[in-house]
């Protein structure tokens, strides 16, 4: 296994620009996700590290030694696809003894790898069959068994599990995860699903326009996003977002918008006070933010929008000036549409982002 | 894919984009350059020939420059006017008919029966022989002497006497119709057949469901699905037929006098027969520009239709 | 007239006219077989037999026996075409597959431009550029050569298979492609072990297009052609008609005999070629 190198790596197709200087670094035996919009540039970086593509300018390195200049077939890589890309005209058995055949490894060793990998996945009773005679989760084992076979350095999974239905994908989910911890493997997994990268990755690389984000492990990534970007995709439902301007009087520090005003506590006011301009956007996730039906000292009026029980949990939607924040409450909690709400607030885990530059501030 | 090995920057431009691609053309280069010696240069020399007069011993640097000198030999001759007049209802003729019979087939072929795969397959064979046995089988059949045909329709009481279609003004050209669109119509069946198979069944049931017969589902379901198919069957079949040489050639050589040449034939004839190939070049020259006026109908029928693009 | 009896009566006539086109299609047929089972004087009787009387296969025997003249003639014509269309339907392949990989998979300048041209030909047939051609080919000395013929029925069978070809790779995800390179594949290997197999019904399909075209072809053959030991089959069967003008059941054998390999060969591979035929008009 090993460690792979971002160092500023840039493609770019004629003017446009798909992925810009982006530089991290997975460390051996490290499961990180590539998560982002469509188009952010995450397929595109994983397609560089495989080879597909060549680089415009920048360095990829695994192991401490560059590849960039490599063909696919000599980097010592593995490859699951979102389609699966099995080979249709040949069995399971010929699909995982493909990348052994073509690395010249002596018939008898392919037999048993074949074999290993299929019992290691549980698909020992599916040798002789053909792709299209199995189901999506079978498949998707297939196509794990056709990267594993090889012990390569790296795994590259691109959306392996977005082909599946819900429940498979759960249970991939857990599969993929168990895998990745037996091996010890390092794996770069690209997907759109922040909470697959939160559930399954050591470290999450968040991309949005071919620019990467932030780059950290889940918690952090959760509890701390590096701006307004980050802070609503990732995060579900999303985190609540909404522009005040801050307002100095009477040695406190006030969040105001249309209708509402809000003081702040100290680390926030110290944050709003270290904004580029007055303008900041407040950050808060639903289960930070409290629900009270009569007027409470600290909180903001709001009117309720919809609701939406979910069975354990239920989803407030209430209108604040123009945004719309969604609060969990209680199931128990009996709350009606049009209704008047004040919102409370937890100062604790509220977050300032400054409204130019869109970053977090750091409490103070 | 491109090329290139990516450290430096992209070229920009049209010609730094073909550079960048410049390995992709090699797969297409063979292609496109047996095309380039069959077609594009044919194109440009038959133009080029148009314009002299050549000598009959093939010696091409003792042609003279001759104008537009054969165009007008052409034009005015007595028989273009004939041969015309042939080549139009040679082509219409064959077709329509062949049209008609292949729609007729496929309408029928598109139902499901036992030997329906079989039936296919019969109705199809005269469209893969060769058209030179085609040409012979016709030519027996047709004999004044001991043609078969002839023997039928007297036994049928339908004439009596000798049955002559070949060496017959009037008829020559009507039985050598008979005779394409007997090796035709298996194509335009099969094109539309093609068709009728992308019809969606959604809609021809959505119209049963409003009552409408089996009529009516074909006037206004499918008709108007298969007219992509057909707009491209009609065009392919008239071209083919404007330049159809190897039956009238075989069967009557344009005969009897001239009444079944067409413009083809008489090309080859001026070309091959009198060796007068600025003539023939000229010729070929009216003939090309009908057939590019009816080739842009064809690419746009191809690229352009969304009916033609559906499938399924 | 209820609407039952009304689909009824439009059923029965589609039936009648079914009928009525199969004998039209399959009697000329049925006919020449007929006849080239008679003697050459049985065949001149009027009013004709409908069944021979005596039949033989002493035509057959003569087209097909290298011992006499005829025969041998014959079959040298055959083995012409044999190897006219086998050599053209192997480099049309040759030619076809890499260029309808290349127009699927490869964004290059122009290579929209270079696509349609390459269909318009289709439109083309091909005696227009018979005179031109037929200079070029004296000049480059390939008159009375078969690569002057197999260069140009190249032409002929490209335009269908390159679109043919080009309709499978685009169905072929590249995904499937990367994945061989990834496995270990150069990108030829990752095209010959993975994507060819994929794509081996277009091929079956173009190869017998090409063929049959090649082997029914007479305008080329007969102007290319001046040797009599080169001609192929149809105009083979000319020059045999001219020679032999009243021997009409020979005639009938020949054209059986040539007609049998492309029937065959189209019977076994019906599917593949009417999708050779069709797929352009209904799948752009």
């Amino acid at each position: 296994m090993a460690q792979v190198e971002f160092q500023n790596v840039v493609k770019s197709y004629g003017a446009f620009e798909a992925v810009k200087s982006v530089s991290f670094t997975v460390e051996d035996g490290e499961f990180v996700a590539l998560v982002g919009p469509s188009g952010c540039g995450k397929t595109t970086t994983l397609n560089l590290v495989a080879g597909l593509l060549d680089l415009t300018s920048g360095d990829i390195k695994v192991s401490g030694k560059t590849i960039s200049d490599l063909d696919p077939k000599d980097r010592d890589i593995a490859m699951v696809f979102q389609n699966y890309a099995l080979y249709p005209n040949k069995t399971v058995q010929q699909n995982l003894a493909f990348p052994l055949k073509m690395r010249k490894v002596p018939k008898r060793d392919i037999g048993a790898k074949v074999a290993e990998a299929a019992r290691l996945l549980e698909i020992t009773h599916l040798l002789d069959r053909y792709p299209r005679e199995l189901s999506g989760g079978q498949q998707q084992r297939v196509a794990l068994g056709r990267a594993l076979v090889r012990d390569p350095q790296v795994f590259l999974m691109d959306e392996p599990l977005s082909n599946l239905d819900a429940k498979l994908r759960v249970q991939m989910r857990s599969e993929l995860k168990r895998f990745h911890q037996d091996l010890s493997a390092t794996i770069i997994y690209v997907t759109h699903d922040q909470l697959e990268a939160m559930t399954m990755a050591d470290k999450m690389a968040v991309m949005s326009g071919g620019v990467l984000q932030q780059y950290d492990a889940p918690e952090r990534i959760f509890e701390e996003p590096a701006n307004t970007f980050v802070a609503g995709f990732v995060g579900s439902p999303s985190m609540n977002l909404l522009p005040a301007t801050a307002v100095e009087r009477d040695g406190a520090v006030y969040a105001t918008g249309d209708g509402w005003e809000l003081v702040l506590a100290p680390r926030n006011a110290a944050s709003a006070r270290a904004s580029s301009g007055p303008g900041i956007i407040l950050g808060a996730r639903h289960s930070s933010l409290g629900l009270h039906d009569t007027e409470t000292p600290g909180c903001i009026q709001a009117r309720v929008f919809t609701v939406e029980p979910t069975g354990d949990i239920t989803f407030v939607h209430v209108d604040v000036g123009d945004s719309t924040f969604v609060i969990s409450v209680d199931p128990e909690r009996r709350i009606a549409a049009d209704q008047t709400v004040w919102i409370e607030f937890d100062q604790n885990k509220l977050h300032v982002f400054d409204a130019q530059t869109e970053k977090r501030i750091a409490p103070g | 894919m491109n090329s290139s090995t990516g450290r430096k920057p992209t070229p920009r431009g049209l010609f730094g984009r073909i550079a960048d691609h410049r390995l992709d053309y090699l797969y297409i280069l063979p292609a496109i350059g047996v095309m380039l010696l069959v077609i594009a240069y044919p194109i440009y020399y038959t133009f080029y020939l148009s314009f002299f007069r050549t000598p009959p011993s093939l010696a091409m640097s003792d042609k003279v420059f001759n104008g537009i000198g054969n165009y007008i030999t052409i034009l005015t001759s007595e028989s273009f006017h004939e041969v015309t007049i042939n080549t139009v209802v040679w082509t219409v003729w064959s077709t329509f008919f062949a049209t008609a019979l292949g729609l007729g087939a496929a309408l029928v072929l598109n139902r499901q029966f036992a030997g329906r795969g079989v039936l296919r397959g019969l109705l199809l064979i005269p469209y893969v022989i060769s058209a030179v046995a085609a040409s012979y089988i016709w030519r027996w059949i047709y004999h004044s002497d001991f043609g078969v045909l002839g023997a039928i329709l007297n036994r049928l009481g339908i004439i009596d006497g000798k049955l002559n279609l070949l060496d017959n003004v009037n008829l020559v050209l009507p039985s050598l119709i008979v005779v394409n669109v007997w090796k035709e119509f298996p194509f335009a069946m099969i094109m539309i057949l093609a068709g009728l198979q992308t019809v969606p069944d959604q809609l021809l049931k959505a119209a049963r469901v409003d009552g409408a017969g089996a009529f009516h589902r074909f006037l206004h379901v499918t008709l108007p699905h298969l007219k992509g198919v057909m707009v491209i069957t009609v065009l392919l079949l008239f071209v083919a037929n404007l330049n159809h040489f190897t039956i009238p050639w075989i069967m009557t050589g344009g005969g009897p006098a001239g009444a079944s040449d067409i413009w083809i034939t008489q090309i080859y004839q001026i070309a091959f027969g009198r060796i007068r190939f600025g003539l023939a070049s000229a010729y070929s020259v009216i003939l090309f520009a009908v057939m590019v006026v009816i080739g842009y109908f064809y690419v746009r029928a191809l690229t352009g239709n969304d009916d033609v693009r559906r499938r399924g | 007239m209820s609407r039952r009896s009304y689909n009824a009566g439009w059923s029965l006539t589609g039936w009648v006219f079914l009928i009525l086109l199969l004998i039209f299609a399959v009697a000329p047929m049925l006919w020449m077989l007929i006849t080239s089972f008679k003697s050459q004087f049985a065949a001149l009787k009027y009013p004709p037999e409908f069944i021979p009387s005596n039949p033989n296969l002493e035509q057959y025997e003569r087209l097909l026996s290298p011992k006499n003249e005829v025969g041998r003639q014959f079959l040298r014509y055959m083995a012409n075409s044999i190897w006219v269309s086998t050599a053209t339907t192997i480099l049309g392949v040759a030619v076809a597959v890499p260029a309808a990989y290349a127009f699927a998979r490869f964004r290059f300048p122009g290579r929209q431009a270079l696509f349609f041209s390459v269909l318009f030909r289709n439109m083309f047939p091909a005696v227009v550029f018979l005179m031109p051609l037929f200079i070029m080919m004296r000049w480059m000395g390939l008159v009375n050569t078969y690569s002057s013929l197999i260069i140009t029925y190249l032409t002929f069978g490209l335009p269908l298979s390159i679109w043919l070809l080009k309709g499978f790779y685009d169905n072929i995800p590249i995904e499937l492609e990367q994945a061989a390179r990834i496995d270990g594949c150069t990108r030829f290997q990752a095209f010959y072990l993975i994507v060819m197999p994929l794509s081996a019904p277009g091929i079956i399909a173009t190869a017998i297009y090409s063929f049959i075209t090649a082997w029914n072809e007479y305008v080329y053959a007969l102007t290319f052609l001046n040797d009599d030991q080169k001609l192929t089959l149809p105009v083979g069967l000319q020059r045999f008609f001219t020679e032999y003008a009243t021997n009409w059941p020979g005639l009938m054998a020949a054209s059986f005999i040539m007609s049998v390999p492309v029937v065959v060969m189209f019977l076994i591979l019906q599917k593949y070629f009417v999708r050779a035929l069709t797929e352009g008009a209904v799948k752009a």
